[in-house]
């Protein structure tokens, strides 16, 4: 009789091992795994096209809190000065020439590409989605997150993170209907100093997009304190001078 | 003219090909979705070939002279790599851009605008001009300070000009103590208001052309403070007051309003229930008081919304009737806008936008403009006075008619497709500008590419129409050809 009761914790625990892990907590760990709290980073963004050709672009960020980050362009030449500014669902972009800060949505891209606006101005996962379910695939957790409002940009995600590092490897992101709009892949896991190592090259790609992909290459990421004021309208044509 | 237009589209996208495939891909569509694959008749497409397209000639021979090194460029299939000493920052900073923008000019005849700027010359069917600007703007930074300026050179080459002009459109000291404390003092642009087309609440900015709403415009001389406060936790997060001295004396700001004048003008920002909202007022005596406030808002993911409203107070309108007589009269001008921005699942861009231009004419009011530019020519024509055209030109130029919307109730629609056939960086776009009292209306559809580095190339036409006695019916031109090559540096 015992033997049977073993047997049978056994067995569930084998079938739904997972029901132990906590999706929030993993989602919240791998939100910090990505990136401290409050931080400044270069990035590059690459748009490859389906012959090869591509256009690249330099782009500085700042982070603090959970849903305020800013971006400056400092290259190419064309785009040099523009800056964005994200608080929670709020997004600005600001054009030196232009000379004033106007709203922008999340689905539009700043670079053109498969990245749009959301995804170069991320916020924390755990800000805009629910864990709504976990499964375990190998080396994997399989994360079933639900936008937790419909201003997100994608409804639900898909994201595997990897068991050993709480990094994720690849995000689908989907439409409320359920079509894929997009694939992130995460590679090249690299030290960044600081206690921070994470996946270096961001590349993704679109069905809405064949033969497409973008690429963002992070080069540099270091924690920083920053005033609440530098994520203001006023303060876009000066984050120059955050540098 | 069709044709032409089409014929124009097809050179800049061919030119800015840069593969066999690529020019196939866009000749074939372009010939599909215009119809000319349709045509029965094929002499029409080029029947209009009658050496005026000298300007499109040009324009072909700047893109393929762009053209040139990206046949050669080589295939990228190298590593993405990424050193952080590309990024390191210098005190100093030079950019800009030089362009080259010619334009081909479709000439009405028989309209009043054309009467009064052409009436001693008799000109072709269509005329042309050659420009050629230059955007600099440097920067240097020392400490909490930073010194900027922003400079424009303008060459033109028309039947009228050849002339070379510099404006300092930019330039002042900047004082960051904190980042909520920012002093401003020289010559800048403001920029106030959330219209893309139109800013009645932009009390300290010389008015926007909404053929060409992005570019830059010359600014005042003026002192101005940025004090900004975030909240966390409450409906309000963020709050800035900007408070700004504007100077108007002989020489300085003289073209603002009445000279002998320190004007006070201030914009209260609040970023409240994540909507941006603005409350601005100018006093002062140059001008008379007037008082806006703009708001903003993302609705959804793909939607935003905006407005924007201003109320001059004894705001004086010059008007005149169809003899000429001149009269003057003083009211609370009331101006106001609402607009939207969508975004399609197809990345369609649609920007829409009603403006009511308190301060305009009605449409009687231009008729009667128009009817006495008419008459001032007829005149001119029987007696060879130029008395009456004198007095229209001063109306024109000097007073609220030459405005680049002088009347009262407009429509702005503009819609941008981003990659059309999956190709990237192309964007073709078409714009309205419609005045809705006399249902007269500017079209202009236009195609940029993006895909060279620090490269934007733009060919666009502007059809212009309606009826006599129209706004747009009685411009000086029936259509437009304009091309820009413009590279950033």
């Amino acid at each position: 009789m015992v033997g049977t009761i073993i047997a049978a914790l056994v067995g569930i625990f084998l079938a739904v091992p997972v029901f132990a892990v906590d999706g929030a907590k993993l989602l919240d760990q791998v939100d910090r795994n990505l990136s401290p709290e409050s931080y400044e980073s270069y990035r590059k963004i690459i748009n490859v096209e389906p012959d090869g050709r591509k256009k690249e672009f330099t782009y500085y960020t700042v982070k603090k809190g959970r849903e305020k980050v800013a971006g400056l362009f400092i290259a190419p030449a064309s785009e040099k000065g523009r800056t964005t500014l994200r608080l929670g669902d709020n997004m600005w972009l600001y054009i030196p020439n232009v000379g004033k800060p106007v709203r922008i949505t999340s689905l539009q891209s700043v670079v053109g590409g498969v990245f749009n606006n959301s995804d170069i101005l991320s916020l924390d996962y755990a800000v805009e989605y629910n864990v709504e379910k976990v499964e375990e695939q190998g080396k994997e957790y399989l994360l079933h997150l639900k936008a937790k409002t419909r201003t997100v940009a994608y409804d639900r995600l898909r994201m595997w993170v990897m068991k050993d590092r709480s990094l994720p490897s690849r995000i689908e992101c989907l439409t409320e209907a359920g079509m894929l709009v997009k694939t992130l892949h995460f590679k090249d896991i690299k030290d960044f100093g600081g206690g921070i190592v994470r996946p270096a090259v961001l590349e993704t790609d679109s069905p809405l997009y064949k033969g497409y992909k973008s690429v963002m290459i992070f080069a540099k990421i270091t924690k920083r304190d920053f005033r609440d004021e530098i994520f203001t309208l006023t303060f876009m044509p000066k984050m120059e001078s955050l540098r | 003219m069709g044709t032409t237009v089409l014929r124009g589209c097809m050179i800049a996208a061919l030119c800015v090909c840069r593969s066999v495939t690529d020019i196939l891909s866009v000749v074939t569509k372009v010939f599909l979705y215009s119809g000319l694959g349709r045509n029965d008749k094929p002499g029409r497409v080029v029947e209009e070939s009658d050496g005026r397209f000298d300007i499109v000639t040009v324009c072909l021979f700047f893109m393929v002279l762009c053209h040139v090194p990206i046949l050669a460029s080589p295939s990228f299939a190298e590593e993405y790599t990424f050193d952080v000493s590309e990024v390191e920052k210098k005190p100093y900073h030079i950019g800009g851009y030089i362009e080259f923008y010619p334009i081909l000019f479709g000439l009405d005849k028989n309209s009043a605008m054309y009467k009064l700027n052409f009436y001693d010359r008799n000109m072709a069917g269509t005329t042309e001009q050659y420009n050629g600007n230059l955007q600099v703007d440097a920067s240097l930074e020392k400490g909490i300070s930073r010194a900027y300026m922003k400079t424009f050179t303008s060459y033109t080459d028309s039947w009228q000009t050849q002339t070379t002009k510099t404006h300092i459109f930019e330039g002042y000291l900047s004082v960051k103590p904190s980042s909520s404390f920012i002093v401003d003092a020289g010559k800048k642009t403001m920029n106030w208001g959330k219209g893309y087309a139109w800013n009645p609440a932009a009390f300290l900015d010389r008015p926007k052309d909404p053929n060409d709403p992005e570019l830059s415009r010359e600014g005042f001389i003026v002192g101005s403070i940025d004090y900004t406060r975030s909240f966390t936790g409450g409906a309000l997060k963020t709050f800035s007051f900007t408070p700004v001295l504007v100077p108007v004396y002989s020489g300085v700001n003289d073209d603002l309003g009445e000279v002998d004048h320190v004007n006070l003008a201030s914009k209260f920002y609040f970023l409240f229930q994540d909507t941006d909202i603005d409350v601005m007022f100018l006093t002062g005596g140059s001008r008379t008081t007037r008082y806006g406030m703009d708001f903003s808002r993302n609705i959804t993911t793909n939607l935003e919304v905006h407005g924007e409203f201003s109320l001059i107070n004894g705001y004086e309108q010059t008007y005149t009737d169809t003899a000429g007589t001149v009269s003057k009269r003083s009211y609370t001008a009331k101006n106001y806008l609402v607009g939207l921005r969508y975004l399609t699942k197809s990345d369609t861009t649609y920007i829409v936008e009603y403006y009511r231009n308190g301060t305009g004419y009605s449409t009687t009011e231009m008729r009667d403009f128009y009817s006495f530019t008419d008459r001032a020519y007829e005149r001119y024509i029987t007696t060879g006075s130029t008395d009456l055209l004198a007095r229209a030109l001063n109306l024109n130029q000097q007073g609220a008619y030459g405005r680049i919307n002088p009347a009262v109730n407009y429509l702005y629609i503009r819609v941008m497709q981003k990659d059309p056939f999956d190709i990237l960086y192309y964007t073709p776009a078409v714009t309205l500008i419609a005045n809705i009292d006399d249902k007269s209306f500017s079209l202009t559809p236009e195609i940029t590419y993006t895909g060279i580095t620090n490269l934007e190339l733009r060919l666009r036409t502007g059809i212009i129409a309606g009826t006599r006695g129209s706004e747009y019916g009685e411009k000086q031109n029936d259509y437009r050809i304009d091309f820009r090559a413009r590279y950033y540096f």
